[in-house]
């Protein structure tokens, strides 16, 4: 999937995988975090949007 | 309704309200310092000075205490108003500049410096605190003095007994004056001032008198300590009540006798670990870094006092090294009276080390301090092994005292090593393996009660009727019957259940109400009018969220019909105003914005079904756990995130389809496949319920293995109670008994199946509701000591045959007698641990010494198992001068056979030397293997283990049942157990199967997959990958779609899988289809 | 820093994950509202087109959690 993402021109870190139990609160908010900060070092993803204009 | 101007702004407030109450209300801020919701208003600090115009004048008053009226105008943020404010907030300011509250206060108004000379006090002199004293009921401090020399200060500055040290002026005090530390301190001197230890976090944590025992408590409702609640000291306090929304709090509530009715009684009083304090050698009460395992387990949990960090208590640093010393207050009759063994404490030790190691890092030393390891259940063995290869370090020896070192944080431990020298380690941290009591209430309990209970005071019960007391009627399970693990009180617990079961089957559905039905309203081909709920929860949600602007959003997404928010949704008022909303505007979608529909869900699709909806056609937004409560600090992206949330909830029930739930009935008979123990408790207990039993087996008599047996623990002779059963089976006209009989074919699912049984070629089809597999096991023979070379060398059961036959000559005649265990077991072809056979012999090895006391005897194990109570039986045999002689997996025994004589050969374990022993007699405690049977697996489509075990639905909470719907497990299939525990599991299975059969009928979620028979292209993959054996193909002779996949409802749970690997697209997911899912991702990222 | 706060599609678990988030509500946990949660039965029910869309239709990132 990832491999995908690359081949269509998509950081590989905006898409993110996990496992967490429904008892682990805390490890939940650490990847929300980190997943958040990966994500704005990149910036708004733009490149794969769906532009009205385009599609027109 | 008094209705006046703030800013301008028309506002109302109710007769009596002061102006601060109603500016609230409005969310116009007004600063304060000493006002408090619970407390009268005293206008004390004056930073809450706005400005009132009565129609002719213009003056100042305290927000706060003034009064509203008709008419008046108040302004809050005129520059007159800030001016002087800000000189008020400056007086204060130069009287306590070092009071950050202040500061901040200060900095908002643009202060920098005071203008005045400044002091050096910490005390505005607003009496909040004193205000709050008096709440309490206590009016220990006061304001004294007067003008200049006026302090907040006790009766002659003297500590006085109204002081009860609550703590309420320092929760209230804004500047910090009064803090809990100086409390402490004055008030210590008398009296010994405890914060509230969290019994959660094993007092590692504080709480307060209000609480939530833990996060996930049930019901999930805060509880008022009644010990430590100042209210219940002095009358006084009651603040909880002013902020309680709905008036839930009521103080007078008197704890009441409730006098009930019961044909039978379940004791699950449960243990209470044990408590080391009175161990000085371990110093744990002293020193902080030594701890109970119950402890590390609240270190170790995320949820935990440290969040799931691992540190050391005495500096909260990350330890490096860490052990644990087993069989603290277990196996010691000498610093303690608990002689038996407490079975869980082996295995829980280890699972702590592991995950230490998960937490910390492998650099993190563990060592475990032991003396026989006893990982006797499923699977344990095998994490064991996968311990030792992880790093976690295995010490045989029992250590006496634990020396903390001097200086420093350390601890210091000397043992015994394996080969006799002497070691010393230093250690970080170390824990206490805690063992399992009966507390002494529980004691008084059964003392009341009248039943008996055992020498380790746990509740007296016989191999055959392990979950029976000694008095008719009254049942026990858990740790009180003896000290167990999970999976074996789950075990015990449903067992106990069907024993109650079984005598009050008459009363089945005797006191059953029938709920009222509402007709369902069409609403198929309707365009959708959907009403959204936006709930406020108290503060909870409004607190954080601006929830009218969510609900004033909601109204303009597409199709909704209506949008509203109330202050509870879950109230049953508005619950009530809700479903007559959904009738009068004709809704027919719903979406609710409030808490988890985890939790919530179904108490809002019932208000669905009560207005006549399908309650499919609902889809809450979680705007609370998952937005209010976790971004609070950022109010302006909640409400924005609140907005996506209810969007994308609107969007999505916009294609919701109304569901049905099929409703199935549930064949009322059972078929139990094996007669072995397990299995004919099972089909008795199913009987004397009330439900026609079918016994499976394959062999020409009942009783399996039991036959082999000689006597139980307990002292029973198996023969005699197996006659009984068999006996009683036999006379039930309930049970139908197959012997010599297999199955040959099974059709059907949950409810309705039917099996085919081969009878010596004959066939009989027979339908049934639920099956029990109890297909049991068989005594692995050897291949190894000789065994089958010489008659005086024989296996535990063969032994058992010549004990029961009274009398053997060559049994009471021997000289010298050897057993040897784990014979097959523990080894690497098969890692587990037969869990019966240290018990089993030492059992007969104490016979041996009735019959010849003067025979040798020696037993060569590598553990000693006698979990639980079986501890006293390995006790009586050493005093008896039963000899036990450890070897290792490397160095098993040797047996030879010369000049007719076993001669048995072992390195003893002190000595370090081979010694060889002439034995009249071998006694091999082979493992116990199952009866695996790969086609009743794939009949039933349950899974086996590596070992050929069934594998139940769930390791701990499910260990009778199989994740296949409709099918149960017990006995030896299970995994190795002696008889008490085959009975206690058949009963077990049939509890649990009772479960279903009882409700009649079966009712299926809406949320099912559904094959398209047209795009399904029959590639097997859906029936592949279902872990339920929901999916199949039509058969081939079929009218319709043969050959296609079809999905069983009954069986599906809904989750997808299926859905997600159909490669043509021809599975939907109902209530979770494409369209939906994709209907909530492009709502997600509107704006 | 800038103030721009990323929109992550996140798909959760019923059983797992969105059961931590409610834990982590219940606990008072924060964390930054970035995320917009699609509940879903199961990770089994997570199918690749669904991440596709997401990032289609405007997201920053796709989060799936079991």
């Amino acid at each position: 999937m990832k491999n995908l993402l690359e081949h269509m021109g998509i950081e590989p870190d905006r898409l993110h995988f996990s496992w967490i139990s429904s008892a682990e609160s805390t490890k939940f908010v650490s990847v929300v975090r980190e997943i958040t900060a990966k994500v704005k070092a990149l910036g708004p993803n733009e490149r794969f949007v769906k532009k009205e204009a385009k599609v027109a | 309704m008094v209705t006046f101007k703030i800013n301008g702004q028309t506002v109302q407030g109710e007769e009596g309200q002061f102006i601060l109450q109603v500016a609230e209300k409005y969310g116009i801020e007004i600063p304060t310092m000493c006002h408090h919701k619970a407390l009268d208003p005293a206008g004390m600090c004056r930073v809450c000075t706005v400005a009132l115009f009565d129609g002719r004048r213009t003056r100042f008053v305290t927000a706060c205490n003034y009064p509203i009226w008709e008419g008046m105008a108040v302004t809050t943020d005129s520059e007159e108003v800030i001016k002087g404010r800000k000189l008020i907030i400056e007086l204060l300011l130069a009287r306590c500049p070092e009071v950050p509250a202040l500061q901040q206060l200060a900095k908002a108004y643009g202060i920098d410096e005071p203008r005045f000379k400044t002091e050096n006090d910490t005390c505005i002199l607003c009496g909040l605190c004193t205000r709050m004293c008096e709440k309490m009921g206590n009016n220990a401090i006061t304001l004294t003095g007067r003008g200049l020399s006026l302090e907040v200060d006790t009766p002659f500055h003297l500590q006085t007994d109204a002081c009860i040290a609550c703590g309420a002026c320092a929760s209230v005090c804004p500047t910090g004056h009064i803090s809990l530390e100086k409390i402490k301190t004055h008030v210590t001197a008398k009296a010994k001032v405890e914060t509230i230890r969290s019994e959660y976090d094993m007092g590692l944590k504080g709480r307060k008198p209000v609480y939530v025992p833990y996060a996930q408590a049930v019901p999930n409702t805060p509880a008022i300590d009644r010990d430590v609640c100042v209210h219940f000291k002095t009358g006084g306090c009651q603040v909880c009540t002013e902020f309680c929304g709905v008036n839930a709090i009521d103080h007078k509530m008197e704890d009441e006798i409730v006098e009930l009715d019961v044909g039978a009684i379940i004791l699950a009083p449960g243990f209470e670990p044990f408590d080391p304090t009175k161990f000085d050698s371990y110093a744990y009460a002293n020193h902080p870094n030594v701890i109970t395992s119950m402890e590390m387990e609240r270190l170790l949990s995320a949820s935990g006092p440290t969040s799931g960090h691992l540190v050391r208590l005495s500096d909260h640093k990350a330890p490096k090294k860490i052990a644990w010393f087993q069989c603290v207050g277990s196996r010691d009759q000498n610093r303690c009276d608990n002689s038996y063994c407490s079975s869980v404490c082996c295995m829980y030790a280890i699972k702590e080390a592991v995950i230490a190691k998960e937490h910390a890092g492998d650099d993190l030393e563990c060592a475990i301090f032991y003396m026989d390891m006893r990982t006797h259940g499923k699977e344990f063995e095998r994490f064991y092994n996968n311990a030792q290869d992880k790093g976690v370090r295995f010490v045989r020896s029992r250590v006496h005292t634990i020396d903390p070192v001097r200086g420093s944080d350390e601890l210091s431990v000397r043992y015994v090593n394996d080969d006799g020298s002497l070691a010393e380690e230093q250690f970080d941290m170390i824990v206490l393996s805690i063992g399992l009591e009966t507390p002494p209430e529980t004691v008084e309990l059964a003392n009341k009660l009248g039943i008996a209970l055992t020498e380790g005071n746990f509740c007296k019960t016989s191999s055959f009727e392990p979950v029976a007391t000694s008095k008719p009627g009254i049942y026990v399970c858990g740790a009180f019957q003896g000290p167990k693990d999970i999976p074996q009180s789950v075990v015990d617990a449903s067992a106990a259940a069907a024993a109650a079961g079984e005598i009050l089957a008459a009363g089945r559905n005797t006191a059953t109400k029938q709920a009222e039905v509402v007709p369902e309203t069409n609403v198929i081909g309707e365009r959708p009018r959907i009403g959204v709920f936006v709930c406020r929860c108290g503060i909870n949600i409004a607190g954080v969220v601006d929830v009218p602007s969510v609900a004033q959003y909601a109204a303009t997404l597409p199709y909704v019909e209506y949008a509203t928010d109330s202050l509870y949704s879950c109230a049953q008022d508005t619950q009530d105003q809700m479903a007559q909303i959904i009738q009068q505007k004709k809704l027919n979608r719903v979406v609710v914005a409030a808490c988890t529909p985890k939790t919530h869900e179904p108490l809002f699709q019932e208000t669905l079904t009560a207005a006549g909806l399908n309650k499919y056609l609902f889809e809450m937004a979680n705007i609370r756990n998952h937005d209010s409560w976790v971004h609070k600090n950022n109010p302006d992206l909640a409400t924005r995130k609140a907005k996506d949330l209810v969007r994308m909830a609107v969007n999505k029930v916009r294609l919701m389809q109304p569901l049905q739930e099929a409703e199935l009935d549930i064949n009322p008979t059972a078929l139990v496949i094996g007669g072995g123990i397990a299995g004919m408790t099972a089909a008795r207990t199913l009987a004397r319920q009330g439900y026609e039993t079918h016994i499976v087996e394959r062999s020409d008599r009942l009783g399996g293995q039991a036959h082999n047996i000689y006597k139980t623990v307990s002292g029973d002779l198996v023969a005699d109670k197996l006659a009984e059963l068999i006996d009683d089976v036999d006379h039930n006209e309930q049970i139908h008994i197959h012997l010599n009989t297999q199955l040959s074919a099974v059709d059907g699912f949950v409810g309705n199946f039917t099996s085919t049984l081969s009878t010596d070629g004959d066939t009989q089809a027979v339908a049934h509701g639920i099956a029990v597999l109890a297909t049991g096991g068989t005594p692995l023979q050897p291949e190894e000591y000789n065994y089958g070379q010489d008659p005086r060398i024989m296996t535990s059961l063969e032994m058992d045959q010549r004990l029961k036959a009274a009398n053997d000559p060559a049994l009471s005649e021997a000289q010298a007698a050897v057993f040897i265990q784990c014979v097959g077991s523990r080894e690497p072809q098969r890692p587990y641990c037969s869990r019966v056979c240290c018990t089993h012999s030492i059992d007969n090895a104490l016979e041996l010494k009735k019959r010849n006391p003067d025979m040798n005897i020696f037993i060569l194990y590598r553990d000693i198992r006698t979990y639980g109570e079986r501890e006293y039986l390995y006790k009586e045999a050493r005093e008896k001068g039963v000899i036990f002689v450890r070897y290792d997996l490397e160095h098993k025994p040797q047996v030879a056979l010369a000049d007719g004589k076993i001669q048995v050969t072992v390195t003893d374990h002190v000595l370090g030397m081979p010694m060889t022993i002439e034995a009249d007699l071998l006694s091999l405690a082979t493992a116990v293997l199952p009866n695996k049977d790969e086609t009743l697996a794939q009949f039933f489509k349950v899974p086996l283990n590596e070992d050929g075990f069934f594998v139940e639905k769930h390791a701990k909470l499910g260990p009778s049942e199989f994740a296949t719907d409709g099918v149960f497990l017990c006995g030896l299939a299970h995994y190795p157990k002696p008889i008490d525990e085959a009975i206690v599991q058949g009963r077990a299975a049939a509890s649990r199967a009772v479960t279903l059969l009882a409700r009649g009928k079966i009712h299926t979620s809406g949320n099912v997959a559904q094959v398209d028979p047209m795009m399904c292209a029959s590639c097997g993959v859906c029936v592949s990958v279902c872990p339920y054996s929901a999916p199949s193909f039509i058969e081939a002779d079929a009218r319709m779609h043969a050959g296609k996949a079809q999905i069983n409802a009954v069986l599906c749970k809904g989750c997808g899988l299926c859905v997600a690997s159909c490669r043509s697209g021809a599975i939907h997911l109902k209530g979770f289809d494409n369209d939906q899912i994709f209907a909530q991702i492009s709502a997600a990222n509107w704006e | 820093m800038s103030d721009w706060e990323p929109k992550i599609v996140s798909f959760l678990c019923n059983w797992c994950s969105y059961g931590a988030a409610d834990l982590a509500g219940v606990s008072r946990m924060e964390y930054p509202p970035s995320i917009r949660v699609v509940r879903i039965p199961c990770t089994g029910r997570m199918s690749p087109k669904f991440a596709l869309a997401a990032l289609r239709e405007g997201a920053d990132a796709v989060w799936v959690s079991g």
